[in-house]
């Protein structure tokens, strides 16, 4: 994964002083905002997928085509937020033909 | 009354071969065409166009489409749309088609169209040449939908209906965050349909949207991404108005 060491980079940035908490909040953002940089522009092509961080972890959201997709994207999510803990509500596109029609009027 | 059925982003590619394909093939049951709003595939490559060329052959109903961002991110979007055409789906860019639904005849307008926001809150024609040519790009594709569907009016649609990828209306991106609004579509669509009427307006691209919204004109529009829809696709009943006598002018208003 090409993109992987331009994420790392933010995580190996050492806090100083009593910024230091501070820091890694930032940190953690920055590696967020490369995630879905790469999600987007990788191999993925990955636009519908929502990173949020939500304290001390990430959440994930939104709806993929399929189960080989979701993993894909987890994969990436793990590889580049090493140590974050993750939490995923990635659902997979449901393929159901629908019951009933909407009446225009 | 026509049946219209519609889906957008269904983002196929060689893993989800024939996901779609047995909810499509029950489209003869349910349905008189199927609209296709945008982003077809992941990255927009020829492989990836086969899978949908081969989800959407010979389903027995006129498929029509128009390609999303994601067709366009190999920029190879002329054959992505080729291979599409190949097995029978009709690709719009700019132009309309007529379909004849029993004595109906059904016009689709589409383009892929594209962002710069809604009204008070939208990009200029302004400062850096990207920049302008950002909006003129969006402009262009609404000036072009405005064409098609005067065109089809001209040819006697009894209806008429805008299939677009990016959205015309804030309303059916409610759920996206506010911040990207102006990259997920453009009041100049609406302005386009409003100017050159429509029945029905269709788009895709914001997943995280709602399927229900309406131009300032009240032209209907729908959000039929498959995140939004959860479903393979979306079925409206569109009734088509009774031709008016020679003479008349319309309804007295109340």
């Amino acid at each position: 994964m090409s993109n992987h060491g331009a994420g790392q980079a933010h995580a190996g940035a050492p806090a100083a002083g009593s910024a230091g908490s501070a820091g890694n909040a930032e940190n953690t953002e920055y590696r967020v905002a490369h995630l879905i940089e790469h999600l987007a522009a990788g191999h993925l092509g990955e636009l519908g997928v929502r990173v949020e961080v939500r304290g001390e972890s990430v959440q994930l959201t939104g709806t993929v085509a399929s189960a080989q997709c979701r993993e894909e994207i987890l994969g990436m999510v793990r590889e580049e937020l090493a140590g974050v803990p993750v939490h995923s509500d990635i659902l997979v596109a449901e393929n159901s033909a629908p019951g009933h029609a909407e009446e225009l009027s | 009354m026509i049946r219209v059925a519609a889906v957008g982003d269904i983002h196929m590619g060689p893993e989800s071969k024939g996901a779609l394909r047995p909810a499509f093939e029950s489209l003869p049951e349910c349905a008189d065409v199927l609209l296709l709003a945008g982003d077809l595939t992941r990255h927009g490559t020829t492989e990836e166009a086969r899978v949908v060329a081969q989800e959407v052959q010979d389903l027995g109903v006129p498929v029509v489409a128009v390609l999303g961002n994601h067709d366009h991110h190999d920029e190879r979007p002329d054959e992505v749309a080729a291979v599409l055409e190949d097995s029978g789906t009709r690709v719009l860019e700019g132009r309309g088609t007529v379909l004849g639904v029993g004595d109906i005849r059904v016009g689709v307008a589409g383009t892929k169209g594209f962002g710069g926001g809604f009204v008070g809150r939208s990009a200029g024609e302004f400062g850096e040449l990207l920049m302008k040519e950002f909006v003129r790009c969006s402009r262009r594709c609404a000036d072009a939908l405005r064409r098609a569907l005067e065109e089809l009016d001209g040819q006697g649609c009894d209806v008429r209906i805008a299939l677009t990828h990016y959205s015309p209306v804030p309303e059916t991106l409610a759920g996206e965050p506010l911040e990207i609004y102006p990259f997920l579509g453009s009041y100049l669509l609406a302005e386009a349909i409003d100017t050159a009427g429509a029945d029905l307006a269709v788009h895709g691209h914001a997943h995280a949207g709602t399927e229900h919204g309406m131009t300032s004109g009240g032209v209907k529009v729908r959000n039929v991404a498959q995140p939004v829809i959860g479903q393979a696709f979306r079925v409206y009943h569109l009734p088509v108005r009774e031709p008016l006598p020679a003479g008349a002018s319309g309804p007295a208003p109340d």
